[in-house]
């Protein structure tokens, strides 16, 4: 059982004072996806960073089987490199561009003793052929240049997965892709977890994206570097309990023009803004701030009625007065309705208690148990 | 706020077109490698539109919007076609009568706005630059500050703050949105923004989008985007134009390019890749295959190769614009039959 979990970390960069991450716990157990959600800056990244090793936390551990990583040396720390791997934002930064793709994947099989030289043509092989590339010798003398985006975000992915990794920390990979690429490379990273039970921190900024990808997982939603809610994606997604989950969910462009123009949307100048000095960082910004917020940052707590070893945790005072969006129901009515008037199909198998009135079914905080999709 | 409307052309005929582009070709590049980044390429825009243009990478939807300002980068050219902006050809103004329009009458927001300032020069000094250089429009320079000043308000910046800073001193989405203010500052009738919400955050992308509903209504702009995400189409536009490989493949009135039968195969399978938060979102399908090669396109229809509908037919003759009413698509089996929920996009059904 290989656990990482994040204990009580705050971190800052020494060039400057500001904190970029404050009091971050988390848990990713083996075979778990793990979603960081946030605005740019919040620190989803750098959280990342430490998850893999590369920054040392200024306070607090990160503990990979409960040892922390950083006091880790020798052969362990060797084996725990191999089993924490990183796949980056930027497909046309994270590959050495004066090195083959040969020359780039061959280096980690060979010193973590993955593959011999004898074997090691074969092994790259065989990982091109697993991530969808061209599995040919030729192939494998490409350089970067001669790859589009998909192609070399794959073989980061190649790179990766070939030192049998229990845990990928996946920094905004599909972000840079074109929207036709971007299914497929997610396809690509489930059917790895799927194969090979690996657990994934898979930082994003896009809800759709994560909802797509960590089904049945947990998704934890950061705010100037604090974890604000965490919880499983699609009671996060479905009934937000902190407002700032409300506001990210509220602001994504829905590919419907009809539902675009329905939807009633909070000001704009409540988008973005600095963080509150005292109480609650993000009560300037808050649509239902209260004078209680001002006064301390509530810490991240189970909301009401969660249970379970892991409950669902907010750092709202109030996680049940947040609404639940009503466009993300009004779709599964029109859906239906659809579905209807085709007579096409039985797809619609999911719970039915919650396909009320959208009108209806607004205000409470309702805990629904989640579905496990696909 | 009170922004007075963009003053009109006075060579401008009021009842004609903003924007007419009519059978447009640019190429790079001479010989056998030479390529149609934009290929007879037909568009009429109308004042007061907010235009979409769609497309993967490599589509040729940029290079579109460079030829309308007429800043294709060289060894571009355009080699056939026109396009008329007020009643004016721009594809045969010398360089003067160009300089004159772009900024003043159409002005363009480039893409990775963040690297278009000046890193040493404030956000000031750099609009009294553009006002020293473009006198006539407004009747003195502390007027063009001013409205600069109303700009960045309808932008939700401080002016005060915005114009004492220095471009590294400003987030990634606030750039954008001085960039956006820029570009607005000598009161062009045409705004056009290369993929204004690609490198954003759901938030700043929110923002952006909001501003641009706002500029449209207020100003009495007309706008044209690029981008490759279909969301954003759906929020903003109220007309898309998709390009597929130098092509127009479809264009028409956004309710119309998200619904119905009469629509291109692309355009459905662009649509039903893009994982969304709805529950739609979690039967998305990728496209297979990319973009061809300019250099190499497929005979016939080029969509042809990763379309699921494609007949013998489509690898021969390569498809025109089928127009009913102002929507055009070009397929020749969606021209065909628009008979029940039969052209729906394979790849889609067998997950139903």
């Amino acid at each position: 059982m290989s656990t990482l979990s994040v204990r009580d970390v705050t971190h800052s960069y020494p060039t400057s004072p500001r904190r970029v991450l404050t009091d971050v716990n988390l848990e990713i157990p083996e075979g778990e996806m793990v979603a960081i959600v946030g605005e740019s800056g919040c620190g989803k990244t750098t959280l990342g960073r430490l998850i893999s090793g590369l920054h040392q936390p200024s306070e607090g551990t990160i503990e990979f089987n409960g040892k922390d990583i950083n006091s880790l040396r020798g052969g362990e720390r060797k084996q725990w490199r191999r089993r924490v791997q990183m796949v980056h934002q930027d497909p046309y930064g994270s590959l050495n561009p004066g090195l083959t793709l040969a020359g780039t994947l061959a280096p980690g099989l060979l010193v973590h003793k993955v593959a011999t030289h004898r074997t090691v043509e074969r092994t790259m092989i065989d990982l091109l052929q697993q991530v969808g590339l061209d599995a040919t010798p030729a192939f494998l003398n490409r350089y970067p240049h001669q790859l589009s985006g998909g192609q070399r975000q794959r073989v980061s992915i190649a790179r990766a997965i070939g030192l049998e990794p229990d845990l990928i920390v996946a920094d905004e990979v599909t972000s840079m892709l074109d929207v036709s690429m971007r299914v497929a490379i997610l396809d690509l990273l489930i059917k790895f977890r799927q194969e090979r039970g690996l657990g994934y921190a898979f930082i994003s900024h896009d809800f759709g994206v994560v909802r797509y990808f960590a089904r049945g997982g947990r998704i934890a939603v950061m705010f100037f570097g604090r974890i604000v809610e965490e919880g499983p994606v699609d009671e996060v997604i479905i009934s937000p309990a902190h407002p700032y989950t409300r506001m990210l969910l509220e602001s994504i462009p829905i590919p419907d023009p009809v539902l675009a123009r329905e939807r009633h949307l909070d000001q704009a100048e409540r988008l973005i803004g600095t963080p509150a000095q005292k109480g609650c960082v993000f009560a300037n910004r808050c649509p239902m701030v209260q004078p209680e917020c001002r006064t301390a940052m509530p810490p991240l707590a189970p909301t009401p009625g969660a249970s379970g070893d892991r409950p669902r945790r907010s750092a709202c005072l109030f996680p049940e007065r947040v609404e639940p969006l009503t466009h993300v129901q009004k779709e599964r009515v029109l859906k239906e309705h659809h579905v209807a008037t085709v007579g096409g199909g039985q797809r619609d198998d999911r719970p039915g208690n919650r396909d009320v009135d959208p009108g209806l079914g607004g205000s409470s905080g309702d805990q629904e148990p989640s579905e496990q999709v696909g | 706020m009170t922004i007075t409307t963009p003053r009109v052309a006075p060579t401008a005929s009021r009842s004609a077109s903003l924007l007419k582009v009519d059978d447009l070709t640019v190429q790079f590049g001479r010989g056998p490698g030479q390529v149609k980044a934009v290929e007879e390429v037909s568009l009429t825009l109308e004042r007061g539109e907010l235009c979409a243009l769609v497309g993967e990478s490599g589509c040729g939807k940029s290079t579109l919007a460079y030829a309308l300002m007429g800043i294709v980068p060289p060894p571009g050219k355009v080699v056939g076609g026109t396009i008329e902006f007020q009643g004016n050809p721009i594809t045969s103004m010398s360089k003067n009568q160009l300089n004159k329009l772009r900024g003043a009458e159409m002005s363009m927001v480039f893409q990775g706005a963040m690297n278009a300032f000046n890193p040493v020069l404030t956000i000031g000094t750099q609009v009294d630059h553009i006002l020293e250089a473009h006198p006539d429009v407004h009747p003195t320079k502390q007027a063009g500050r001013q409205y600069f000043a109303e700009l960045l308000s309808l932008v939700q910046l401080s002016p005060e703050r915005i114009v004492k800073s220095f471009e590294s001193q400003l987030s990634g989405g606030m750039k954008q949105r001085v960039a956006i203010a820029v570009a607005l500052l000598l009161k062009p009738a045409l705004l056009i923004l290369d993929e204004p919400t690609t490198a954003l955050d759901v938030l700043n992308q929110r923002m952006v989008i909001e501003i641009l509903k706002d500029l449209h209504r207020e100003l009495d702009l007309t706008i044209i985007f690029v981008t490759h995400d279909l969301a954003v189409v759906a929020e903003l536009a109220t007309k898309v134009a998709v390009m597929y490989a130098g092509r127009l493949v479809e264009v028409g009135d956004v309710d119309a390019i998200f619904a119905g039968e009469f629509r291109h195969p692309y355009v459905k399978a662009l649509i039903s890749a893009i994982p969304s938060v709805l529950e739609a979102g979690l039967t998305v399908k990728p496209i297979g295959g990319q973009v061809p090669n300019l250099a190499q396109l497929p005979p016939g229809c080029r969509f042809a190769p990763r379309c699921g509908l494609a007949e013998p037919h489509c690898t021969e003759v390569e498809p025109a614009l089928t127009v009913r009413g102002d929507h055009g698509v070009a397929c020749h089996v969606i021209a065909r039959e628009t008979g029940p929920d039969t052209t729906t996009f394979p790849s889609s059904k067998e997950d139903a």
